[in-house]
């Protein structure tokens, strides 16, 4: 640290929270209506998968990593879930095996990283191909449905009119927060994003954490795919398609350094909504969709740009 | 090893080995060896850039409209270097914004990812373009002395960048600056440079592979270089070329190129048939795995002396 002076940390954070409120009021101007609660629930049914992904993403990039195979564990999670409920027909069987899919996945590629030192990106750049793969090859483009209305009810079923995933986020999200900030395995995160050289030789448990965290990148995969399945009434090997890029975007708007090190969760919250509503609004404005894409790509530039260059050169010395 | 595996299924059967399907290989293979030639000098300087699917879709609408005969109907030799030209800016801004704007570059070309495949529906109107004159698709197609056009510039660029990477100054720097940022810095090399040459050179490459390749195609949709760009890293990695910068050959990769190539025609060609090829992405994944961990394995009982 420093030490000479104090900065204040939050202010990514604020910086966002104004470009969201400037949002919603230009929005509101335009289409009146657009910030009613009813219309804004309605409209966030697709979020929540992204939401739930975000916060393993958050605490893997502040780490130093980052995990691209999060879209194909689902596909694969998608095609366990969907067999063993055509053997078994038991849907609690199922959803337990789609769990343990996501976290053997998880593992397989947390092992990967932290025992042979292999970049994540490389790791799951493999993986990223490779549960796609196998889950098309095991499925043979086949897709599994029928599993009832009680299980719909997993992601349309509301309580006091917000749906299930979003407490289910709610929850993930103050938990995560709190690990980061108030345990010691939480601050272990940033010193290994930091330097992990320097955290190993303090006696941080690098590798085992490292494990840990792609390992719970995984389950959540698996949570995210039953979500998924339980909206879409269909498991297919092409579920989360692309949802990997959408969840690094939010998280690295919501001021998480990709270098590890420095990020919040309620940074990646307030990133994701921001990507959200720019989606909502220019989708409803303009009517395209070509045009949505455009703008959260030059988001993306911009927020880092934007803080790159308001930042000192100072940090140009991390070789 | 790369060889060895090559040979191997090779082997398999004798057909595999026929002039016509070893031609319809390289054709195939010619605009991955062609784009991992300028992504190599990107990862060499510990770089990366995986927008080249969505330029090579953007450079792909670009010509289409340009010289296609139901749109602009330009002269193909304008319209071809003006595509050269929109490849190699875009890779001239993604440098600008990395080395300039101090974007990690994995922001910028994931940016550039979404933002590139926007413009390229939003440009095309949601419609497909066809018309390319005649003589460009009949070129590309019988090619001269009957080898297709695509193989002919992937020889070039193949060679090329060999050269520049083994007998030119600037070759050398680039592999300075990657396996030491502060010792090229303070013998003098400007990174900025450097950096923007490597971009501004991927995108070019980027575009020449999309007028060679592209023109076989009867039409040109939005949809074109899907996941190109993580066959180009994944060929590049498979192919030796350390992730962290200043090590790789370029020998490596373009055996790598050629081995990604080869998995679903010999996957047709074991008699596995429809079931087998959709397989292939979970075969290609278990290359990279293979790759990196034998090199992994390799590098400990080398060195036991860990640069991490």
């Amino acid at each position: 640290m420093t030490g000479q002076r104090i900065e204040f940390r939050w202010w990514h954070e604020v910086v966002l929270l104004g470009l969201l409120v400037a949002l919603l009021l230009i929005a509101e101007s335009r289409i009146p209506g657009f910030v009613s609660f009813r219309s804004q629930l309605f409209l966030s049914r697709h979020l929540w998968e992204f939401a739930i992904l975000a916060t393993a993403m958050t605490l893997i990039i502040i780490s130093g990593g980052i995990d691209l195979s999060v879209g194909s564990a689902m596909g694969l999670c998608a095609v366990a879930f969907g067999i063993c409920f055509q053997f078994s027909g038991s849907l609690s069987i199922s959803a337990i095996v789609c769990l343990l899919t996501g976290l053997l996945g998880g593992l397989f590629n947390g092992v990967l990283i932290a025992h042979f030192r292999l970049h994540p990106l490389i790791v799951t750049l493999a993986t990223f191909a490779a549960f796609r793969g196998i889950a098309e090859g095991i499925s043979q483009g086949q897709s599994y449905s029928q599993f009832g209305d009680a299980f719909s009810q997993l992601a349309r079923g509301t309580w006091f009119s917000v749906p299930i995933p979003g407490f289910i986020f709610a929850f993930l999200a103050c938990s995560s927060a709190l690990l980061l900030a108030k345990t010691p395995p939480g601050r272990f995160l940033y010193a290994i994003g930091h330097n992990p050289q320097a955290a190993r030789f303090s006696g941080v448990p690098v590798g085992r954490i490292r494990v840990g965290l792609y390992a719970w990148s995984g389950l959540l995969a698996g949570l995210a795919t039953l979500i998924y399945v339980s909206r879409f009434d269909t498991a297919k090997a092409d579920a989360g398609k692309g949802f990997e890029l959408d969840v690094i975007t939010a998280v690295v708007v919501g001021g998480t350094s990709i270098f590890g090190g420095r990020g919040t969760i309620i940074g990646t919250t307030l990133g994701l909504l921001l990507i959200h509503e720019t989606r909502l609004f220019v989708g409803r404005y303009w009517r395209t969709d070509e045009l949505k894409s455009i703008v959260v790509g030059l988001l993306l530039i911009a927020s880092v740009l934007i803080y790159r260059l308001l930042t000192k050169r100072d940090e140009v010395s991390k070789l | 090893m790369v060889v060895a595996v090559a040979s191997f299924v090779g082997a398999f059967d004798s057909n595999f080995w026929a002039v016509g399907n070893l031609r319809d290989l390289l054709v195939r293979s010619a605009p991955t060896a062609i784009v991992a030639c300028g992504l190599m000098l990107v990862i060499v300087t510990a770089e990366i850039d995986i927008s080249v699917g969505s330029l090579m879709a953007l450079t792909a609408a670009a010509m289409g409209i340009m010289i296609s005969e139901n749109q602009w109907a330009l002269s193909m030799w304008v319209g071809i270097p003006a595509t050269l030209l929109l490849g190699t800016s875009i890779g001239l801004t993604t440098g600008l914004l990395v080395t300039v704007g101090r974007v990690p570059s994995i922001i910028v070309t994931l940016g550039l990812l979404t933002a590139l495949r926007g413009a390229t529906t939003l440009l095309m109107g949601g419609q497909n373009i066809d018309g390319l004159p005649a003589s460009l698709s009949q070129i590309t197609k019988q090619g001269i002395v009957g080898v297709p056009l695509s193989i002919w510039v992937a020889g070039l660029v193949i060679t090329s960048t060999a050269f520049l990477i083994a007998w030119t100054p600037l070759g050398r720097r680039i592999f300075a600056l990657g396996s030491s940022r502060y010792a090229a810095h303070m013998s003098g090399l400007s990174e900025r440079r450097l950096k923007l040459f490597v971009f501004a050179y991927t995108g070019f490459l980027t575009a020449l592979a999309t007028i060679v390749d592209v023109p076989r195609l009867p039409k040109i949709e939005s949809g074109i270089g899907m996941e190109f760009e993580l066959l180009v890293v994944t060929c590049v990695v498979v192919g030796g070329v350390s992730i962290t910068g200043g090590k790789g050959t370029l020998r490596g990769v373009i055996l790598a190129v050629i081995l990604m190539t080869m998995i679903r025609p010999v996957l047709t060609f074991m008699e596995i048939g429809e079931e087998g090829e959709k397989w292939t992405k979970a075969i290609q994944g278990a290359f990279i795995a293979v790759a990196v961990i034998g090199d992994s394995l390799l590098r400990s009982t080398k060195n036991t002396e860990s640069l991490e």
